[in-house]
Protein backbone atom coordinates (compact mmCIF):
# COMPACT_ATOMS: atom_id res chain seq x y z
CA UNK A 1 0.00 0.00 0.00
CA UNK A 2 2.63 2.63 1.27
CA UNK A 3 4.55 1.36 -1.75
CA UNK A 4 2.13 2.12 -4.14
CA UNK A 5 1.58 5.51 -2.70
CA UNK A 6 5.27 6.05 -3.04
CA UNK A 7 5.53 5.14 -6.45
CA UNK A 8 2.66 7.70 -7.30
CA UNK A 9 4.35 10.44 -5.47
CA UNK A 10 7.29 9.62 -7.53
CA UNK A 11 5.56 9.36 -10.82
CA UNK A 12 3.88 12.68 -9.94
CA UNK A 13 7.49 14.58 -9.40
CA UNK A 14 8.76 12.93 -12.46
CA UNK A 15 6.22 13.96 -14.51
CA UNK A 16 5.08 17.36 -12.98
CA UNK A 17 1.72 17.07 -11.38
CA UNK A 18 1.52 19.45 -8.96
CA UNK A 19 -1.68 18.61 -7.19
CA UNK A 20 -5.54 17.57 -8.09
CA UNK A 21 -6.42 20.91 -9.54
CA UNK A 22 -3.26 21.18 -11.51
CA UNK A 23 -4.23 20.38 -15.41
CA UNK A 24 -0.68 19.07 -15.99
CA UNK A 25 0.06 16.73 -17.52
CA UNK A 26 -2.38 16.17 -19.88
CA UNK A 27 -2.65 12.65 -18.96
CA UNK A 28 -3.32 12.81 -15.57
CA UNK A 29 -5.33 15.62 -15.28
CA UNK A 30 -8.02 15.01 -12.60
CA UNK A 31 -5.45 12.98 -10.68
CA UNK A 32 -4.46 13.98 -7.32
CA UNK A 33 -0.83 14.76 -7.29
CA UNK A 34 2.35 15.13 -5.40
CA UNK A 35 0.69 16.91 -2.87
CA UNK A 36 -2.13 14.58 -1.96
CA UNK A 37 0.10 11.71 -2.42
CA UNK A 38 2.73 12.80 -0.20
CA UNK A 39 -0.37 13.46 2.77
CA UNK A 40 -1.60 10.25 2.03
CA UNK A 41 1.12 8.24 2.20
CA UNK A 42 2.02 9.88 5.84
CA UNK A 43 -1.14 8.99 6.74
CA UNK A 44 -0.84 5.89 5.57
CA UNK A 45 1.94 5.07 8.17
CA UNK A 46 4.86 6.26 5.89
CA UNK A 47 8.15 7.17 7.50
CA UNK A 48 8.76 10.85 6.47
CA UNK A 49 12.42 9.96 5.39
CA UNK A 50 11.18 7.78 3.05
CA UNK A 51 9.12 10.16 1.16
CA UNK A 52 12.14 12.21 0.83
CA UNK A 53 13.98 9.69 -0.59
CA UNK A 54 11.63 9.32 -3.11
CA UNK A 55 11.49 12.76 -4.08
CA UNK A 56 15.04 12.61 -3.76
CA UNK A 57 15.32 9.77 -6.34
CA UNK A 58 12.59 11.12 -8.57
CA UNK A 59 14.34 15.15 -8.83
CA UNK A 60 17.64 13.34 -9.70
CA UNK A 61 15.84 11.38 -12.28
CA UNK A 62 14.39 14.55 -13.78
CA UNK A 63 17.60 16.84 -13.23
CA UNK A 64 19.35 13.79 -15.52
CA UNK A 65 16.57 14.49 -18.15
CA UNK A 66 17.58 17.91 -18.20
CA UNK A 67 21.21 17.86 -18.80
CA UNK A 68 20.56 15.72 -21.50
CA UNK A 69 18.23 18.28 -23.13
CA UNK A 70 15.14 15.77 -22.90
CA UNK A 71 13.00 18.24 -20.99
CA UNK A 72 13.21 22.19 -20.84
CA UNK A 73 12.79 24.43 -18.34
CA UNK A 74 9.37 24.51 -18.22
CA UNK A 75 9.17 20.68 -17.51
CA UNK A 76 11.56 20.73 -14.87
CA UNK A 77 9.96 24.28 -12.92
CA UNK A 78 6.87 22.20 -12.88
CA UNK A 79 8.65 18.84 -11.62
CA UNK A 80 10.46 21.51 -8.71
CA UNK A 81 7.19 22.49 -7.43
CA UNK A 82 5.27 19.32 -7.57
CA UNK A 83 8.44 18.34 -5.36
CA UNK A 84 7.96 21.43 -2.96
CA UNK A 85 4.38 20.53 -2.57
CA UNK A 86 5.55 17.14 -1.11
CA UNK A 87 8.12 18.69 0.28
CA UNK A 88 5.33 21.24 2.58
CA UNK A 89 3.95 17.67 4.28
CA UNK A 90 7.52 17.16 5.38
CA UNK A 91 7.67 20.45 7.12
CA UNK A 92 6.89 19.74 10.51
CA UNK A 93 9.29 16.56 10.51
CA UNK A 94 11.97 18.57 9.68
CA UNK A 95 11.05 21.22 12.29
CA UNK A 96 11.00 18.86 15.04
CA UNK A 97 13.80 16.73 14.59
CA UNK A 98 12.68 14.24 13.28
CA UNK A 99 13.89 13.76 10.02
CA UNK A 100 17.59 15.28 9.41
CA UNK A 101 17.94 17.57 6.11
CA UNK A 102 21.58 17.36 5.01
CA UNK A 103 22.53 20.70 5.85
CA UNK A 104 21.36 24.76 4.84
CA UNK A 105 22.36 26.08 1.43
CA UNK A 106 21.89 29.72 1.03
CA UNK A 107 21.56 31.19 -2.51
CA UNK A 108 21.34 34.14 -4.70
CA UNK A 109 21.77 36.27 -7.83
CA UNK A 110 24.09 38.78 -7.21
CA UNK A 111 23.94 42.20 -7.19
CA UNK A 112 23.29 44.15 -10.52
CA UNK A 113 21.57 41.17 -11.80
CA UNK A 114 18.24 40.11 -12.15
CA UNK A 115 18.41 36.98 -14.43
CA UNK A 116 16.69 34.40 -12.13
CA UNK A 117 15.22 31.10 -14.10
CA UNK A 118 19.14 29.49 -13.58
CA UNK A 119 19.13 29.89 -9.91
CA UNK A 120 15.77 29.13 -9.13
CA UNK A 121 16.24 25.67 -10.46
CA UNK A 122 19.85 25.18 -8.85
CA UNK A 123 17.59 26.21 -5.30
CA UNK A 124 14.39 23.63 -6.09
CA UNK A 125 17.25 21.12 -7.09
CA UNK A 126 18.85 21.34 -4.20
CA UNK A 127 16.32 21.01 -2.00
CA UNK A 128 14.85 18.36 -3.61
CA UNK A 129 18.07 16.46 -3.02
CA UNK A 130 17.19 16.55 0.67
CA UNK A 131 18.79 20.33 1.56
CA UNK A 132 17.26 22.96 3.25
CA UNK A 133 17.41 25.84 0.99
CA UNK A 134 16.82 29.81 1.67
CA UNK A 135 16.62 31.66 -1.37
CA UNK A 136 17.52 34.92 -1.19
CA UNK A 137 16.34 36.17 -4.53
CA UNK A 138 18.09 38.46 -7.13
CA UNK A 139 20.19 41.43 -7.23
CA UNK A 140 21.61 40.00 -3.38
CA UNK A 141 23.57 42.82 -2.15
CA UNK A 142 26.76 41.79 -0.10
CA UNK A 143 25.16 42.70 3.19
CA UNK A 144 22.15 40.23 2.77
CA UNK A 145 24.76 37.29 1.96
CA UNK A 146 26.93 38.44 5.42
CA UNK A 147 23.41 38.51 7.01
CA UNK A 148 21.93 35.10 6.30
CA UNK A 149 25.94 33.59 7.02
CA UNK A 150 26.02 34.92 10.21
CA UNK A 151 22.02 33.62 10.68
CA UNK A 152 23.11 30.36 9.30
CA UNK A 153 26.45 29.45 10.08
CA UNK A 154 27.10 25.91 9.24
CA UNK A 155 25.38 26.82 5.57
CA UNK A 156 26.65 27.08 2.40
CA UNK A 157 26.66 29.22 -0.26
CA UNK A 158 25.87 29.80 -4.09
CA UNK A 159 25.90 32.89 -5.88
CA UNK A 160 24.69 32.70 -9.77
CA UNK A 161 25.36 35.49 -12.07
CA UNK A 162 24.39 35.61 -16.34
CA UNK A 163 25.91 38.50 -16.95
CA UNK A 164 29.42 39.16 -17.59
CA UNK A 165 29.46 42.82 -15.84
CA UNK A 166 27.99 41.21 -12.77
CA UNK A 167 29.70 37.96 -12.63
CA UNK A 168 32.95 40.56 -11.36
CA UNK A 169 30.42 41.28 -8.67
CA UNK A 170 31.11 37.74 -7.33
CA UNK A 171 34.10 38.39 -5.71
CA UNK A 172 33.78 41.32 -3.12
CA UNK A 173 30.77 38.36 -2.32
CA UNK A 174 33.19 35.85 -1.29
CA UNK A 175 35.54 38.43 0.40
CA UNK A 176 33.06 39.46 2.75
CA UNK A 177 31.18 36.41 3.47
CA UNK A 178 34.56 34.49 4.60
CA UNK A 179 35.79 37.61 6.27
CA UNK A 180 32.46 37.21 8.20
CA UNK A 181 32.82 33.26 8.58
CA UNK A 182 36.03 32.14 7.34
CA UNK A 183 34.62 28.34 6.92
CA UNK A 184 31.91 28.73 5.02
CA UNK A 185 32.37 27.09 1.95
CA UNK A 186 30.87 28.83 -1.71
CA UNK A 187 29.93 27.49 -5.01
CA UNK A 188 29.45 30.09 -8.17
CA UNK A 189 27.63 29.01 -11.25
CA UNK A 190 25.67 30.51 -14.20
CA UNK A 191 26.45 30.79 -18.32
CA UNK A 192 29.56 33.06 -18.56
CA UNK A 193 31.68 31.45 -15.55
CA UNK A 194 34.11 28.92 -15.97
CA UNK A 195 35.99 26.89 -13.55
CA UNK A 196 39.18 28.81 -13.91
CA UNK A 197 36.92 31.96 -13.11
CA UNK A 198 36.12 30.96 -10.12
CA UNK A 199 39.40 29.90 -8.72
CA UNK A 200 40.34 33.45 -9.51
CA UNK A 201 37.64 34.84 -6.83
CA UNK A 202 38.54 32.51 -4.87
CA UNK A 203 35.27 30.42 -4.32
CA UNK A 204 35.39 26.75 -3.10
CA UNK A 205 33.60 25.04 -6.31
CA UNK A 206 32.03 25.93 -9.91
CA UNK A 207 28.83 25.03 -11.01
CA UNK A 208 27.95 23.83 -14.79
CA UNK A 209 24.74 22.63 -13.88
CA UNK A 210 22.20 21.95 -11.09
CA UNK A 211 23.26 18.03 -10.89
CA UNK A 212 27.30 19.53 -9.94
CA UNK A 213 26.24 21.27 -7.25
CA UNK A 214 24.49 18.41 -5.77
CA UNK A 215 27.55 16.20 -6.24
CA UNK A 216 29.74 18.62 -4.70
CA UNK A 217 27.10 19.28 -1.91
CA UNK A 218 27.31 15.80 -0.72
CA UNK A 219 31.03 15.61 -1.05
CA UNK A 220 31.42 18.13 1.91
CA UNK A 221 29.30 16.08 3.94
CA UNK A 222 30.35 12.63 3.21
CA UNK B 1 11.32 47.35 -46.54
CA UNK B 2 11.14 44.49 -49.12
CA UNK B 3 13.32 46.67 -51.57
CA UNK B 4 15.99 46.61 -48.59
CA UNK B 5 15.32 43.12 -48.44
CA UNK B 6 14.93 42.14 -51.48
CA UNK B 7 18.96 43.90 -52.59
CA UNK B 8 20.62 41.88 -49.53
CA UNK B 9 19.20 38.49 -51.45
CA UNK B 10 20.62 39.76 -54.77
CA UNK B 11 23.87 41.45 -53.53
CA UNK B 12 27.04 39.91 -53.70
CA UNK B 13 28.07 42.01 -51.10
CA UNK B 14 27.69 40.71 -47.37
CA UNK B 15 25.63 43.67 -44.85
CA UNK B 16 26.79 44.28 -41.31
CA UNK B 17 24.32 45.50 -39.38
CA UNK B 18 24.88 44.52 -35.73
CA UNK B 19 23.02 45.73 -32.83
CA UNK B 20 24.48 48.72 -30.93
CA UNK B 21 23.78 52.26 -29.89
CA UNK B 22 26.18 52.52 -26.65
CA UNK B 23 28.80 53.24 -28.58
CA UNK B 24 26.83 56.21 -29.90
CA UNK B 25 25.45 56.98 -26.42
CA UNK B 26 29.77 56.96 -25.55
CA UNK B 27 30.76 58.88 -28.30
CA UNK B 28 28.29 62.12 -27.75
CA UNK B 29 29.02 62.05 -23.92
CA UNK B 30 25.85 61.16 -22.39
CA UNK B 31 24.67 58.44 -19.68
CA UNK B 32 22.66 55.28 -20.54
CA UNK B 33 20.05 56.88 -18.85
CA UNK B 34 19.81 59.97 -20.31
CA UNK B 35 19.54 58.35 -23.62
CA UNK B 36 16.60 55.90 -22.31
CA UNK B 37 14.76 58.61 -21.15
CA UNK B 38 15.14 61.62 -23.25
CA UNK B 39 14.16 60.94 -27.25
CA UNK B 40 16.45 63.81 -28.37
CA UNK B 41 19.23 62.10 -26.91
CA UNK B 42 18.15 58.56 -27.94
CA UNK B 43 18.46 59.58 -31.52
CA UNK B 44 21.33 61.77 -31.24
CA UNK B 45 23.42 58.76 -30.22
CA UNK B 46 22.22 56.72 -32.90
CA UNK B 47 22.86 59.57 -35.14
CA UNK B 48 26.18 59.34 -33.83
CA UNK B 49 26.60 55.55 -34.68
CA UNK B 50 25.62 55.54 -37.96
CA UNK B 51 28.11 58.30 -38.81
CA UNK B 52 31.30 56.98 -37.12
CA UNK B 53 30.87 52.96 -38.61
CA UNK B 54 29.76 52.04 -42.07
CA UNK B 55 26.76 50.95 -40.98
CA UNK B 56 24.24 49.37 -43.56
CA UNK B 57 21.24 50.06 -41.20
CA UNK B 58 20.67 51.67 -37.80
CA UNK B 59 18.88 50.43 -34.91
CA UNK B 60 17.48 51.90 -31.97
CA UNK B 61 18.31 51.30 -28.48
CA UNK B 62 17.25 47.69 -27.00
CA UNK B 63 15.99 48.78 -24.15
CA UNK B 64 13.45 45.85 -22.47
CA UNK B 65 11.57 47.82 -19.98
CA UNK B 66 9.58 49.96 -22.09
CA UNK B 67 6.45 48.17 -23.07
CA UNK B 68 6.34 46.75 -19.41
CA UNK B 69 6.80 50.21 -17.85
CA UNK B 70 4.00 51.24 -20.06
CA UNK B 71 1.50 48.48 -18.63
CA UNK B 72 2.62 49.73 -15.44
CA UNK B 73 5.59 47.81 -14.27
CA UNK B 74 8.19 49.65 -11.43
CA UNK B 75 11.67 50.27 -13.14
CA UNK B 76 15.35 50.81 -12.60
CA UNK B 77 16.60 53.12 -14.32
CA UNK B 78 20.92 52.81 -13.62
CA UNK B 79 23.14 55.98 -14.89
CA UNK B 80 24.87 53.53 -16.73
CA UNK B 81 23.88 50.41 -17.45
CA UNK B 82 20.46 49.32 -19.34
CA UNK B 83 17.40 49.68 -17.17
CA UNK B 84 15.28 46.58 -15.13
CA UNK B 85 12.06 46.15 -14.18
CA UNK B 86 11.61 45.06 -10.51
CA UNK B 87 8.63 43.05 -9.38
CA UNK B 88 5.91 41.89 -10.30
CA UNK B 89 3.17 43.62 -11.89
CA UNK B 90 0.32 40.64 -12.29
CA UNK B 91 0.19 37.20 -10.02
CA UNK B 92 -2.91 35.29 -11.25
CA UNK B 93 -6.03 35.48 -13.28
CA UNK B 94 -7.79 38.09 -11.55
CA UNK B 95 -5.21 40.60 -11.94
CA UNK B 96 -4.85 39.91 -15.20
CA UNK B 97 -8.12 39.98 -16.65
CA UNK B 98 -8.03 43.64 -14.50
CA UNK B 99 -4.67 44.56 -16.36
CA UNK B 100 -5.40 47.47 -18.65
CA UNK B 101 -3.64 47.57 -22.59
CA UNK B 102 -2.14 50.80 -22.00
CA UNK B 103 -2.05 53.71 -24.28
CA UNK B 104 1.16 54.99 -25.88
CA UNK B 105 1.67 58.10 -23.36
CA UNK B 106 2.25 55.86 -20.86
CA UNK B 107 6.12 56.20 -19.40
CA UNK B 108 8.93 56.30 -21.51
CA UNK B 109 6.94 55.56 -24.89
CA UNK B 110 6.77 58.90 -25.98
CA UNK B 111 10.51 59.50 -25.62
CA UNK B 112 10.92 56.42 -27.99
CA UNK B 113 8.62 57.43 -30.34
CA UNK B 114 10.18 60.79 -30.86
CA UNK B 115 14.10 59.29 -30.96
CA UNK B 116 12.36 57.49 -33.79
CA UNK B 117 10.68 60.22 -35.59
CA UNK B 118 13.51 62.34 -35.13
CA UNK B 119 16.46 59.64 -36.70
CA UNK B 120 13.92 58.70 -39.36
CA UNK B 121 13.61 62.17 -40.66
CA UNK B 122 17.17 62.84 -40.11
CA UNK B 123 19.21 59.57 -40.79
CA UNK B 124 18.07 59.34 -44.73
CA UNK B 125 21.12 57.40 -46.63
CA UNK B 126 20.19 54.23 -44.44
CA UNK B 127 17.13 52.24 -43.32
CA UNK B 128 16.38 52.40 -39.12
CA UNK B 129 15.10 49.62 -37.34
CA UNK B 130 13.14 50.44 -34.16
CA UNK B 131 13.06 48.00 -31.22
CA UNK B 132 10.76 46.44 -29.06
CA UNK B 133 10.57 43.26 -26.57
CA UNK B 134 7.84 40.06 -27.93
CA UNK B 135 4.78 38.95 -27.13
CA UNK B 136 6.30 36.06 -24.52
CA UNK B 137 9.29 38.23 -22.70
CA UNK B 138 6.92 40.97 -21.84
CA UNK B 139 4.35 38.60 -20.53
CA UNK B 140 7.40 37.11 -18.76
CA UNK B 141 8.57 40.16 -17.37
CA UNK B 142 4.73 41.09 -16.09
CA UNK B 143 4.12 37.64 -14.13
CA UNK B 144 7.45 37.01 -13.81
CA UNK B 145 10.11 34.71 -16.09
CA UNK B 146 10.01 31.45 -13.96
CA UNK B 147 6.25 31.40 -13.13
CA UNK B 148 5.12 32.48 -16.79
CA UNK B 149 7.36 29.08 -17.69
CA UNK B 150 4.85 26.98 -15.14
CA UNK B 151 2.21 29.39 -15.62
CA UNK B 152 2.22 28.11 -19.60
CA UNK B 153 1.28 24.67 -18.27
CA UNK B 154 -1.16 25.50 -14.87
CA UNK B 155 -2.97 28.38 -15.80
CA UNK B 156 -3.26 28.28 -19.85
CA UNK B 157 -5.97 30.49 -20.04
CA UNK B 158 -4.81 33.35 -17.93
CA UNK B 159 -1.62 33.58 -19.53
CA UNK B 160 -2.95 33.74 -23.13
CA UNK B 161 -5.35 36.19 -22.20
CA UNK B 162 -2.06 37.93 -20.71
CA UNK B 163 -0.34 37.36 -24.12
CA UNK B 164 -3.12 38.78 -26.21
CA UNK B 165 -2.85 42.07 -23.71
CA UNK B 166 0.71 42.16 -24.41
CA UNK B 167 0.20 41.72 -28.43
CA UNK B 168 -2.50 44.63 -28.81
CA UNK B 169 -0.05 47.16 -27.35
CA UNK B 170 3.20 45.62 -29.53
CA UNK B 171 0.76 46.23 -31.97
CA UNK B 172 -0.24 49.25 -31.34
CA UNK B 173 3.28 50.58 -30.67
CA UNK B 174 4.96 48.97 -33.96
CA UNK B 175 2.48 50.80 -35.97
CA UNK B 176 3.29 54.22 -33.84
CA UNK B 177 7.03 53.26 -35.11
CA UNK B 178 6.10 52.71 -38.40
CA UNK B 179 4.14 55.57 -38.29
CA UNK B 180 7.23 57.71 -37.29
CA UNK B 181 8.75 56.23 -39.97
CA UNK B 182 11.48 53.52 -39.90
CA UNK B 183 11.70 50.70 -41.67
CA UNK B 184 10.93 48.27 -39.35
CA UNK B 185 11.71 46.60 -36.08
CA UNK B 186 13.78 44.10 -33.84
CA UNK B 187 11.69 42.02 -31.33
CA UNK B 188 13.44 41.05 -29.37
CA UNK B 189 11.88 37.61 -27.61
CA UNK B 190 14.54 35.97 -25.87
CA UNK B 191 12.24 34.02 -23.34
CA UNK B 192 10.54 31.90 -26.01
CA UNK B 193 13.79 30.59 -26.36
CA UNK B 194 14.25 28.71 -23.49
CA UNK B 195 10.79 26.87 -24.24
CA UNK B 196 10.50 23.63 -26.47
CA UNK B 197 9.83 24.14 -30.38
CA UNK B 198 5.93 23.19 -29.41
CA UNK B 199 5.66 25.84 -26.79
CA UNK B 200 7.80 28.21 -28.42
CA UNK B 201 5.10 27.98 -31.24
CA UNK B 202 1.97 28.00 -28.87
CA UNK B 203 2.84 30.92 -26.66
CA UNK B 204 5.46 33.00 -28.76
CA UNK B 205 5.05 32.45 -32.69
CA UNK B 206 1.28 32.57 -32.64
CA UNK B 207 1.27 36.29 -31.21
CA UNK B 208 3.91 37.31 -33.08
CA UNK B 209 2.74 36.19 -36.35
CA UNK B 210 -0.60 38.55 -35.11
CA UNK B 211 2.03 41.27 -35.15
CA UNK B 212 3.60 40.52 -38.27
CA UNK B 213 0.56 40.26 -39.80
CA UNK B 214 -0.65 43.82 -38.38
CA UNK B 215 2.29 45.55 -39.17
CA UNK B 216 4.68 44.12 -41.91
CA UNK B 217 4.52 45.08 -45.43
CA UNK B 218 7.19 46.09 -48.38
CA UNK B 219 8.14 48.92 -46.08
CA UNK B 220 8.02 47.63 -42.65
CA UNK B 221 10.06 44.49 -41.79
CA UNK B 222 9.64 42.63 -38.43
CA UNK B 223 13.25 41.16 -37.55
CA UNK B 224 12.53 38.30 -34.95
CA UNK B 225 15.11 38.28 -32.69
CA UNK B 226 15.56 35.20 -30.27
CA UNK B 227 19.05 34.47 -28.46
CA UNK B 228 17.76 32.04 -25.98
CA UNK B 229 17.22 29.52 -29.46
CA UNK B 230 20.17 26.97 -29.15
CA UNK B 231 18.65 25.17 -32.58
CA UNK B 232 15.83 23.66 -31.17
CA UNK B 233 13.21 26.25 -31.91
CA UNK B 234 13.95 28.11 -35.53
CA UNK B 235 10.96 25.96 -37.11
CA UNK B 236 8.53 27.87 -34.52
CA UNK B 237 10.40 31.51 -35.54
CA UNK B 238 9.99 30.66 -39.14
CA UNK B 239 6.33 30.05 -38.80
CA UNK B 240 6.08 33.70 -37.09
CA UNK B 241 6.39 35.06 -40.90
CA UNK B 242 8.50 37.18 -40.05
CA UNK B 243 10.84 38.45 -43.55
CA UNK B 244 14.10 38.69 -41.19
CA UNK B 245 14.93 36.15 -38.04
CA UNK B 246 18.31 37.12 -35.94
CA UNK B 247 19.94 34.80 -33.78
CA UNK B 248 21.90 34.43 -31.06
CA UNK B 249 25.53 33.45 -30.17
CA UNK B 250 24.03 29.96 -29.02
CA UNK B 251 23.33 28.88 -32.42
CA UNK B 252 25.13 27.30 -34.63
CA UNK B 253 24.68 29.95 -37.69
CA UNK B 254 24.86 27.15 -41.02
CA UNK B 255 22.65 25.44 -38.91
CA UNK B 256 20.43 28.16 -38.52
CA UNK B 257 20.79 29.23 -42.08
CA UNK B 258 19.78 25.46 -43.20
CA UNK B 259 17.11 25.55 -41.17
CA UNK B 260 15.28 28.74 -42.59
CA UNK B 261 13.87 29.14 -45.96
CA UNK B 262 16.18 30.95 -48.59
CA UNK B 263 13.72 34.09 -49.18
CA UNK B 264 13.84 34.65 -45.44
CA UNK B 265 16.68 37.08 -44.18
CA UNK B 266 19.06 35.49 -41.47
CA UNK B 267 21.24 37.39 -39.10
CA UNK B 268 23.48 36.72 -36.00
CA UNK B 269 25.59 36.15 -34.58
CA UNK B 270 28.91 37.29 -32.70
CA UNK B 271 29.15 36.51 -29.26
CA UNK B 272 28.05 40.50 -28.06
CA UNK B 273 30.36 40.57 -25.03
CA UNK B 274 32.98 37.20 -25.35
CA UNK B 275 33.73 38.83 -28.91
CA UNK B 276 33.24 42.40 -29.15
CA UNK B 277 33.78 43.55 -25.42
CA UNK B 278 36.38 41.22 -24.10
CA UNK B 279 38.13 40.18 -27.15
CA UNK B 280 40.60 42.52 -29.01
CA UNK B 281 41.06 43.97 -32.44
CA UNK B 282 42.54 40.89 -34.03
CA UNK B 283 40.64 38.62 -32.62
CA UNK B 284 37.29 40.00 -33.31
CA UNK B 285 38.63 40.34 -37.14
CA UNK B 286 39.74 36.74 -37.34
CA UNK B 287 35.89 35.60 -35.95
CA UNK B 288 34.17 38.09 -38.14
CA UNK B 289 36.40 36.69 -40.55
CA UNK B 290 35.63 32.85 -40.07
CA UNK B 291 31.94 33.61 -39.53
CA UNK B 292 31.41 35.00 -43.38
CA UNK B 293 33.97 32.31 -44.56
CA UNK B 294 32.19 29.66 -43.06
CA UNK B 295 28.27 31.65 -44.63
CA UNK B 296 29.34 32.58 -47.77
CA UNK B 297 27.15 30.10 -49.61
CA UNK B 298 23.72 31.68 -48.35
CA UNK B 299 22.63 34.82 -50.20
CA UNK B 300 20.09 35.70 -47.62
CA UNK B 301 22.35 36.03 -44.86
CA UNK B 302 23.53 39.37 -43.08
CA UNK B 303 26.22 39.09 -40.50
CA UNK B 304 25.52 40.57 -37.04
CA UNK B 305 25.85 40.54 -33.35
CA UNK B 306 24.30 38.05 -31.05
CA UNK B 307 22.62 40.41 -29.14
CA UNK B 308 22.89 43.79 -28.16
CA UNK B 309 26.40 45.23 -27.68
CA UNK B 310 27.17 46.17 -24.31
CA UNK B 311 28.16 49.43 -22.55
CA UNK B 312 31.60 50.10 -23.14
CA UNK B 313 33.11 47.55 -25.86
CA UNK B 314 36.12 49.05 -27.81
CA UNK B 315 35.51 51.28 -30.85
CA UNK B 316 38.48 49.70 -32.01
CA UNK B 317 36.87 46.15 -32.26
CA UNK B 318 33.62 47.40 -33.69
CA UNK B 319 35.89 49.04 -36.24
CA UNK B 320 38.12 45.50 -36.49
CA UNK B 321 34.76 43.72 -37.40
CA UNK B 322 34.12 46.41 -39.78
CA UNK B 323 37.15 46.40 -41.46
CA UNK B 324 36.31 42.73 -42.05
CA UNK B 325 33.71 42.64 -43.86
CA UNK B 326 35.04 45.48 -45.67
CA UNK B 327 37.98 43.03 -46.92
CA UNK B 328 35.58 40.22 -47.26
CA UNK B 329 33.40 42.26 -49.63
CA UNK B 330 36.26 43.35 -51.59
CA UNK B 331 37.31 39.99 -52.45
CA UNK B 332 33.70 38.65 -53.16
C1 LIG C 1 15.82 34.78 -20.15
C2 LIG C 1 16.89 35.83 -20.34
C3 LIG C 1 16.61 37.12 -19.88
C4 LIG C 1 15.35 37.46 -19.11
C5 LIG C 1 15.61 37.15 -17.62
C6 LIG C 1 14.40 36.67 -16.88
C7 LIG C 1 14.73 36.12 -15.54
N1 LIG C 1 13.87 36.39 -14.60
O1 LIG C 1 15.71 35.44 -15.30
C8 LIG C 1 15.25 39.01 -19.40
C9 LIG C 1 14.50 39.23 -20.70
C10 LIG C 1 14.58 39.83 -18.31
C11 LIG C 1 16.73 39.34 -19.61
C12 LIG C 1 17.28 40.59 -19.37
C13 LIG C 1 18.60 40.91 -19.68
N2 LIG C 1 19.52 40.09 -20.29
CO1 LIG C 1 19.24 38.22 -20.55
N3 LIG C 1 19.07 36.44 -21.15
C14 LIG C 1 18.13 35.56 -20.98
C15 LIG C 1 18.53 34.25 -21.73
C16 LIG C 1 17.74 34.19 -23.04
C17 LIG C 1 18.32 32.96 -20.95
C18 LIG C 1 18.89 32.91 -19.52
C19 LIG C 1 18.30 31.74 -18.79
O2 LIG C 1 17.42 31.89 -17.97
N4 LIG C 1 18.72 30.52 -19.14
C20 LIG C 1 18.15 29.27 -18.62
C21 LIG C 1 18.80 28.87 -17.32
C22 LIG C 1 18.22 27.55 -16.87
O3 LIG C 1 20.18 28.71 -17.55
P1 LIG C 1 21.29 29.45 -16.64
O4 LIG C 1 20.75 30.70 -16.11
O5 LIG C 1 22.57 29.46 -17.37
O6 LIG C 1 21.45 28.47 -15.39
C23 LIG C 1 21.97 27.17 -15.48
C24 LIG C 1 23.47 27.10 -15.19
O7 LIG C 1 24.18 28.25 -15.56
C25 LIG C 1 23.56 26.79 -13.75
N5 LIG C 1 23.58 27.86 -12.75
C26 LIG C 1 23.03 29.08 -12.77
N6 LIG C 1 23.23 29.72 -11.62
C27 LIG C 1 23.93 28.90 -10.82
C28 LIG C 1 24.39 29.06 -9.52
C29 LIG C 1 25.10 28.03 -8.92
C30 LIG C 1 25.57 28.18 -7.53
C31 LIG C 1 25.35 26.83 -9.66
C32 LIG C 1 26.12 25.75 -9.03
C33 LIG C 1 24.88 26.69 -10.96
C34 LIG C 1 24.17 27.71 -11.54
O8 LIG C 1 22.41 26.00 -13.51
C35 LIG C 1 21.32 26.40 -14.36
C36 LIG C 1 20.57 25.18 -14.82
O9 LIG C 1 21.34 24.33 -15.62
C37 LIG C 1 20.07 34.48 -21.96
C38 LIG C 1 20.62 33.89 -23.26
C39 LIG C 1 20.95 32.46 -23.14
N7 LIG C 1 20.59 31.74 -24.14
O10 LIG C 1 21.51 32.03 -22.13
C40 LIG C 1 20.18 36.01 -21.97
C41 LIG C 1 21.46 36.67 -21.48
C42 LIG C 1 21.93 36.00 -20.21
N8 LIG C 1 21.02 38.03 -21.20
C43 LIG C 1 21.89 38.94 -21.53
C44 LIG C 1 21.71 40.34 -21.38
C45 LIG C 1 22.81 41.22 -21.94
C46 LIG C 1 20.57 40.84 -20.74
C47 LIG C 1 20.24 42.34 -20.53
C48 LIG C 1 21.39 43.23 -20.09
C49 LIG C 1 19.57 42.77 -21.85
C50 LIG C 1 19.17 44.22 -21.97
N9 LIG C 1 19.76 44.87 -22.97
O11 LIG C 1 18.35 44.70 -21.23
C51 LIG C 1 19.17 42.26 -19.42
C52 LIG C 1 19.83 42.31 -18.03
C53 LIG C 1 18.94 42.52 -16.88
C54 LIG C 1 19.74 42.35 -15.60
N10 LIG C 1 20.31 43.42 -15.05
O12 LIG C 1 19.90 41.27 -15.10
C55 LIG C 1 23.14 38.31 -22.13
C56 LIG C 1 24.32 38.31 -21.17
C57 LIG C 1 25.61 38.58 -21.90
C58 LIG C 1 26.72 38.56 -20.93
N11 LIG C 1 27.52 37.49 -20.98
O13 LIG C 1 26.89 39.45 -20.15
C59 LIG C 1 22.62 36.90 -22.54
C60 LIG C 1 23.68 35.77 -22.50
C61 LIG C 1 22.08 37.06 -23.96
C62 LIG C 1 23.16 37.39 -24.98
N12 LIG C 1 23.60 36.44 -25.79
O14 LIG C 1 23.61 38.49 -25.10
N13 LIG C 1 17.42 38.23 -20.02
Amino acid sequence: MNQELLQKLSECVEFGKINLASPYPPNMKGQPGADEYAKEALDAGAQPSEILDELVTAMGKVGQKFTENKIFVPQMLLSAKAMSAAMMHLKPFFASGAVQRKGTFIIGTVFGDLHDIGKNLVAMMVEGAGWEVIDLGIDVKIEKFVEAVQQHPEAVVGVSALLTTTMVNIKPVIEAVKAASPDTKIIVGGAPLSAEFAVSIGADAYGKTPQDDIVWLDTLIA
Amino acid sequence: MKTWIDSILVSKQRIALPIMTHPGIEAIGKTVKEAVSDGQVHYEAIKAVSEQFSMSACTSIMDLTVEAEAFGATINLPDNEVPTVTGRLVSDAASIAALEVPSLDKGRVPAYLLANKLAAANITDKPLFSGCIGPFSLAGRLYDMSEIMVGIYIEPDAINELLAKCTQFLIDYCLALKAAGTQGVVMAEPAAGLLSNEDCQAYSSEYVKQIVGAVQDDNFTVILHNCGNTGHCTEAMVTTGARALHFGNKIDMVQALNDCPADVIVMGNLDPVGVFKQGDPDSVYKQTKTLLEKTAAYANFVISSGCDIPPHAANANIEAFFSAVKNYNEGR
